[in-house]
């Protein structure tokens, strides 16, 4: 039986996507950006 | 019965948000994307004029000058392109959301003429000979006259444009009193607003020291008061060329991959930190100019750094959208979901590899803002090798992606297998002949290479003679994407006169049933808009007094070694 809490259980449950690869592509990304960075900063102090 | 069943189909596919285009409508929109895609021939033809140049194999004909091919290469692809594609498709979007009235249409007819009037009078002053000064029309060169008031008209049009479509958002507003706006007509908005408020940085200089200089009214020019104010601008204007970009990547490809919109709320915070983030920065690109304070150099370097945010704000979404799309289609394990993905749909192919320039791009981008990498691309070859990954590739793709529905949508045709097919071969073409040649120039700009330069031996030098392959790499690369703009105006003419007749689907993607609710302070225009002034007057007003208040005499205008002939 449906009683007023359980639906307001129900209100509350938000499943959380699935987001592993986003969280990996975006870290992936952000040491892309690094590495580029760090990369030609050596260059500019090997100049 | 076959159109009633017809009717319905539309009304399914294009629930949300969706008013119909009607012909007097489609006329206007398509008006824009007639001289996008006439700029895109010219300036592409330029372009392959130029790397062929300076590959050191190849002259100008009839003693026409490699500094006027490349003033119509930046005018028309970096000016005229852009603000006529965009506005062309802020016009569409904010149609097909928001509505337009007869009025409002007459009044952004008005927008495009006057457009069209400043850019023929600028092109007939660069043909001439009279205006070969670069897209950025640096002082102390001076073009004729025709050349700054042409520009001006362009801008002034833009911004009639601009308030048609804040008229636009109004009377829907009216209409629908307490309802969040349409995602893509808050989008337009915060563009054109960034685009009012920056553009008066390039208007003033136009009319108050550019116009008058060349007229020769005034007799000197403040050479370093015009590139601040041109700045202000001008970097503003690669974020006016982007956010359309964006607009279609929030919006529009996730219901072209079958999907929904991540967060509403975060396309439009990112948005709005674009609006904050874009202007204050100009001093990013005169990091090596001698009379601005370096610690206000610091300030907008770090408020430069702050634009990294909503750009990865957007990654992060975007990589969302297609994971999310991806599992609840089935598909499993890590990386599972990059299968599900449209990639024979150019539709999604074409904004897709756009995305993927963005990221080199945007590394490019990143160094070029740091002081002191700055001090080793600037002025090099590397910068033009960036730009061509941003807005010629990032945004080309993006544009070209866009065109594939849009245009067919306006001229009431489809976009068949074949054109679809044909549009993946010019992605591809794009993507090795833009490989080719921006490789080449950021490797070659790292060596030191010059950009904007003629083809020279620099006096017989071994540094110089390090570049000649680069150089050649770039003419392959430059004909390899010349080979693309022509396949790219082939389908755009297919798409406006020759496709066959039916209805092509304009994708607006929705939000998730369960998505929580847009905060209502998004709407708050008159916060947005005061905390960018306020970031404006902040990063601006003391450098700029200090500039004023210190310069060296004004310039007399220099119409040699390049300029008017």
């Amino acid at each position: 039986m449906t009683t007023p809490e359980k639906l307001k259980k129900d209100e509350n449950k938000h499943e959380e996507p699935n987001l592993k690869g986003t969280f990996v592509s975006v870290m992936l990304l952000g040491a892309f950006l690094v590495l580029s960075w760090v990369g030609v900063f050596i260059l500019f102090i090997g100049r | 019965m076959a159109i009633k069943n017809l009717r319905e189909k539309i009304n399914v596919s294009e629930a949300v948000g969706s008013l119909p285009i009607q012909k007097p409508e489609a006329k206007l929109y398509m008006s824009f994307m007639y001289v996008a895609f006439i700029s895109l021939l010219i300036g592409g033809l330029m372009g392959l004029l130029q790397v062929f140049v300076r590959s050191g194999k190849f002259t100008l004909p009839w003693g026409i000058d490699y500094y006027q091919v490349l003033t119509v290469h930046g005018v028309i692809l970096g000016l005229v392109l852009t603000t006529y594609f965009i506005i062309g498709f802020h016009f569409s979007v904010m149609g097909k959301t928001v509505g337009i009235s007869e009025k409002q249409r007459k009044v952004a007819w008005f927008a495009f003429w006057t457009m069209v009037v400043g850019t023929v009078m600028t092109a007939v002053t660069i043909l001439l000979g009279e205006a070969s000064v670069l897209y950025t029309f640096y002082a102390p060169l001076r073009a004729h006259p025709a050349f700054y008031i042409g520009l001006a008209l362009v801008i002034i049009g833009s911004w009639v444009a601009g308030f048609v479509n804040w008229h636009q958002l109004a009377v829907w507003k009216k209409k629908h009193p307490g309802e969040k706006s349409p995602l893509l007509a808050f989008m337009v908005t915060i563009n054109t607003v960034m685009w009012f408020i920056a553009s008066l940085g390039v208007a003033i200089a136009v009319l108050i020291q550019f116009i008058p200089w060349s007229l020769g009214w005034a007799e000197t020019i403040n050479v370093l008061v015009s590139r601040t104010l041109f700045w202000y601008f001008g970097h503003p204007l690669v974020y006016f060329w982007l956010l359309p970009a964006y607009m279609a990547w929030y919006a529009i490809i996730p219901k072209i991959i079958g999907g929904k919109i991540f967060s509403d709320s975060l396309a439009r915070m990112s948005f709005v930190l674009f609006l904050f983030f874009s202007i204050p920065v100009g001093f990013h690109h005169q990091l090596t100019e001698p009379g601005i304070d370096p610690t206000w150099k610091f300030i907008q370097v770090v408020l430069t750094m702050m634009v990294v945010i909503p750009s990865l704000m957007t990654a992060f979404s975007l990589f969302a959208t297609f994971e999310i799309t991806g599992r609840r289609k089935g598909f499993k394990g890590l990386f599972g979901w990059l299968k599900h993905l449209p990639w024979k749909d150019v539709r999604f192919l074409a904004p897709f590899i756009g995305m993927l320039a963005f990221i080199p791009g945007g590394a490019g981008g990143i160094i070029n803002a740091s002081h002191q990498m700055n001090s080793l691309v600037h002025n090099t070859i590397w910068v033009t090798g960036h730009f061509h990954l941003t807005v010629a590739t990032t945004v080309m793709l993006t544009f070209f992606g866009i065109s594939y529905w849009l245009v067919p949508h306006l001229t009431g045709r489809t976009l068949t297998p074949k054109l679809n097919k044909l549009g993946i071969i010019q992605s591809i073409v794009w993507t090795i002949g833009m490989s080719i040649m921006s490789g080449a120039m950021h490797i070659q700009g790292l060596l030191g290479g010059p950009r904007r330069s003629s083809f020279s031996e620099y006096g017989g030098t071994e540094q110089a003679s390090e570049w000649i392959g680069y150089q050649m790499a770039q003419a392959v690369g430059g004909t390899i994407l010349f080979i693309g703009i022509i396949l790219m105006v082939y389908i755009f003419v297919k798409l406006a006169w020759f496709a066959p007749k039916g209805h092509e689907e304009f994708p607006i993607a929705e939000e998730e049933d369960d998505a929580e609710p847009t905060p209502s302070y998004f709407e708050n225009w008159k916060l947005w808009i005061a905390i960018t002034i306020a970031l404006i007057l902040f990063a601006y007003t003391i450098p700029f007094i200090d500039i004023i208040q210190n310069s060296p005499a004004g310039s007399v205008p220099f119409d040699w070694p390049i300029g008017r002939y």
